[in-house]
């Protein structure tokens, strides 16, 4: 019998091996297949904020692993980013103006997106060459520091909008200037600049001397994260004097932070003008708004919204979703990454960070995937606004991160690229790259078509 | 790890495949794969016929202020406050399907921003500016409108006698409903055949999936964004829309306080996400391949509890006592009220849970 059953025994076990081993191989692959540590990392762009939704609401969902609690902030904050002003007395969201660019945050980040040049999105900075320092207020460490010598009657931004009864400040008009370019095929493309015509009130055309800067608002998600990247990650990544020789020479913004009155690292505007996204939000409720807040009150220290609605809003953008990638499985795809390497594109739009600490711990310590190295950089004099903000120069700006840039039009339909709009593709916006970035976009435009097409496929994977 | 048992193991297992075609890798193997005909009919059965019939109500609308001012008499005012109500319903309806030009081009500030800048609008109408379509064209969003509209027609609290309608206020309503009308068309062609030189937006969802469509690269997000376009809408519902106004008691933060139809907004929201789950618009007769039909082929029971859900909704927002704007203060509607807030949040979540990771590529 024992002889008969050992082999029956064995046989039985053979089987459970087999059969847990195959349990267990299923398990690996599934896991394998389902969290591969390279592919979900990769597309995890934000971390453990990150989302996958690649619809038109991709940019405006809060992080999934706040709190409760937090969420209900979150809310409260998105309800305030979406409130439209109107002109006072009345019942609700009094405040608006006198003068403003548009009525609430949300009119000019549609869909928490990237905007397009036209009235109600677009702004226009504003300032007199910096050498006529003797025109600015001495007392104030913001405007001597700034760079920005505010322009009589107009300050540092055109309101094109205002309430009954009042002026705006100017009428703003954009007009296109066409160029075509070759590519290293001989193939041809066309790009456009903005011509500015502003007009103001008394029907004169703003001088020529006075400096003046086209922006569209770009997307506001992932920003808490990164406010959270350490000051001394983003100055491991500067070289102010390339020291590495790579032509390549990114440095930080040093601005005035109005509530530690102090020079603090600059990180969040198109030139990194802003240290932190409490003052952002603040300055922009009253430069873009007319909406008086804790930061910006008005002379006797009224104000249009308290503490509690602007740190809502702060909340808010501290704690928008990320957006993860796309077609990450495309060779495509694939190739384009290698080639964005390749051609030196990664060394300012860095793929990867770490977050630091952050009073929102759920934005601290985190690996994301911005493509961004918060610093400034030259861009050559075909980008150059030629108004300086800060320590950054008229040809500077801060490397804006790319993460989601494959949502900008499905988020808003017919937006554009860079810092005014001007880039109707990808492509263009690559194209315009000069200064710093001049070899990259040389590389770029020396691709055979299929590569051009690799490249931008990545982008839009992102 | 149970999950990534299940998954594995469906792959070689017919009758698991059945329970476990949540999973996205379960659901290829499926018969089943959502197709680009749901999205062409989204588009031509859904969202252009219900712009369309806006776009006519919106038309009507304006030929009744026209009527009024004309000859302003308690009847033609009450022709007019009725094309305002009907102009509302496809409206509302079309609000879960709220991206692309409507957005982007300024359409939905122009048609139907809230709160009303009542400061601004005395003014205007206190001034002596020629007032013209153009001229209203120019005015903030806080200024036009459809609660512009409604704000004049209606008065505070639906009390508005047609001798109290200044000279004024009459001819800024002429002019805002015919600048109304004008975007309303705009709106409706902006999906039909392209404005401002650029492509019809029908195609774009349409064509989801295609190599050269940038916007949707895939079926799935194509897919993806009309669900997401519900669930935006009926959380803004029960959310913002009930929750706002219903957490304060303050019925100046019901979005339609001056006709009081509020409910019937609310009401007109769902049903326009059901017609986007059905794939129909019965007021304009059209009918094709909704969600449903791809739902009820690869979970049944949920494309069961969705329409139960749908329905559940519904009859919830019917027991409120009309008008909102009174039951809102009323502690005792307040049952009513939560319960209907409740409902609509278990559509929501449906759909946002159990729904769009289906379509998951």
């Amino acid at each position: 019998m024992e002889l008969q059953l050992n082999p029956s025994k064995n046989k039985y076990f053979q089987l459970i091996i087999i059969f847990l081993s195959a349990i267990a191989i299923g398990i690996a692959l599934s896991i394998w297949l389902n969290y591969n540590p390279l592919t979900s990392q990769l597309l995890k762009a934000g971390g453990e904020t990150t989302i996958f939704d690649r619809t038109s609401h991709g940019m405006q969902q809060p992080a999934p692993n706040l709190t409760e609690k937090q969420l209900a902030l979150h809310i409260e904050g998105d309800s305030a980013f979406e409130a439209t002003f109107v002109t006072a007395p009345a019942p609700i969201h009094s405040g608006l103006g006198p003068l403003f660019n548009n009525s609430s945050c949300t009119n000019c980040h549609i869909n928490d997106g990237r905007g397009t040049p036209v009235k109600g999105q677009m702004l226009v900075r504003v300032s007199y060459p910096p050498n006529q320092l003797a025109k600015i207020d001495q007392n104030n460490p913001a405007v001597v520091l700034g760079n920005t010598p505010p322009v009589a009657k107009l300050g540092n931004q055109i309101q094109d909008q205002a309430i009954y009864g009042f002026t705006p400040k100017a009428a703003v008009e954009v007009e296109w200037l066409e160029k075509s370019g070759t590519y290293g095929d001989g193939s041809l493309y066309k790009l456009r600049s903005p011509q500015l015509k502003i007009t103001l009130p008394d029907s004169k055309l703003l001088s020529s001397d006075i400096l003046t800067s086209l922006r569209v608002p770009p997307p506001v998600f992932g920003r808490g994260l990164l406010e959270a990247i350490s000051e001394s990650t983003i100055l491991d990544l500067a070289d102010p004097e390339d020291k590495n020789n790579d032509g390549i020479s990114g440095r930080v913004n040093r601005v005035w932070d109005m509530r530690k009155k102090a020079v603090v690292l600059g990180r969040f505007g198109l030139k990194a003008n802003n240290p932190n996204l409490y003052q952002q939000n603040a300055a922009a409720y009253v430069n873009d708004m007319g909406i008086t807040n804790p930061l910006f009150p008005e002379p006797d220290r009224r104000m249009d919204i308290d503490a509690k609605i602007l740190e809502s809003t702060t909340f808010y953008t501290q704690t928008i979703a990320v957006p993860g990638r796309t077609l990450t499985d495309d060779p495509i795809v694939q190739h384009g990454e290698k080639l964005f390497t390749q051609a030196n594109c990664a060394v300012c739009h860095v793929a990867e960070l770490h977050t630091g600490d952050h009073e929102i711990q759920q934005i601290a310590h985190q690996t994301i995937h911005p493509y961004t190295d918060m610093l400034i950089h030259n861009l050559g004099e075909g980008l150059a606004d030629g108004r300086p903000d800060f320590l950054a120069s008229g040809n500077e700006w801060r490397t804006p991160p790319l993460w989601g840039l494959g949502l900008t039009q499905t988020v808003l339909p017919y937006s554009s690229y860079l810092h005014d709009g001007r880039a109707r593709d990808l492509a263009e916006a690559i194209l315009w790259h000069g200064g710093e970035a001049e070899k990259s976009k040389e590389s770029f435009r020396n691709m055979s078509q299929s590569d051009r097409t690799a490249l931008i496929k990545f982008l839009a994977s992102l | 790890m149970l999950v990534g048992l299940l998954s594995f193991t469906s792959g070689c297992n017919n009758s698991l495949s059945e329970s476990t075609n949540s999973t996205p890798r379960s659901q290829s193997a499926s018969k089943t794969t959502f197709n680009q005909q749901i999205l062409r009919d989204f588009a031509d059965k859904v969202v252009i016929p219900t712009n369309h019939l806006f776009a006519v109500k919106a038309k009507e609308l304006s030929l009744a202020v026209d009527a009024l001012v004309k000859n302003p008499n308690q009847k033609t005012l009450q022709n007019a406050q009725n094309a305002w109500v009907a102009a509302r319903s496809p409206w509302e309806q079309s609000e879960c399907f709220g991206f692309g030009p409507v957005k982007t081009l300024g359409y939905d500030g122009s048609l139907d921003t809230w709160p009303v800048n009542e400061t601004d609008l005395k003014k205007v109408l206190d001034s002596q500016d020629p007032i013209t379509r153009e001229y209203i064209e120019k005015r903030q969003d806080t200024e036009k409108g459809f609660h512009v509209i409604e704000y004049l027609l209606f008065g505070e609290g639906k009390n508005r006698q047609v001798n109290q309608l200044k000279k004024r206020e009459l001819a800024y309503l002429q002019a805002l409903a015919e600048d109304f009308s004008r975007v309303a068309s705009l709106l409706a062609d902006s999906w039909t055949k392209g404005v401002e030189g650029k492509p019809a937006y029908r195609e774009i969802i349409a064509t989801s999936g295609n190599s050269s469509n940038t916007i949707y690269p895939t079926i799935q997000t194509g897919g993806q964004e009309i669900v997401a376009g519900m669930v935006d809408s009926l959380s803004e519902v029960s959310n913002s829309k009930i929750g706002k106004a219903f957490a304060k008691k303050d019925s100046k933060l019901a979005e339609s306080r001056f006709s009081l139809n509020t409910l019937t907004d609310l009401k007109h929201n769902v049903e326009g996400a059901q017609n986007v789950y059905l794939g129909h618009f019965l007021a304009e007769k059209t009918a094709g391949m909704g969600l449903t039909n791809y739902i009820s082929e690869v979970n049944p029971s949920l494309d069961y509890k969705v329409k139960q859900e749908f329905q559940l909704a519904l009859k919830a927002l019917n027991q409120i006592p009309q008008p909102f704007e009174k039951s809102v203060v009323d502690p005792q509607s307040a049952n009513t009220i939560k319960a209907a807030q409740e409902a609509v949040n278990n559509l929501s979540d449906t759909l946002d849970k159990e729904v769009k990771p289906l379509i998951k590529s």
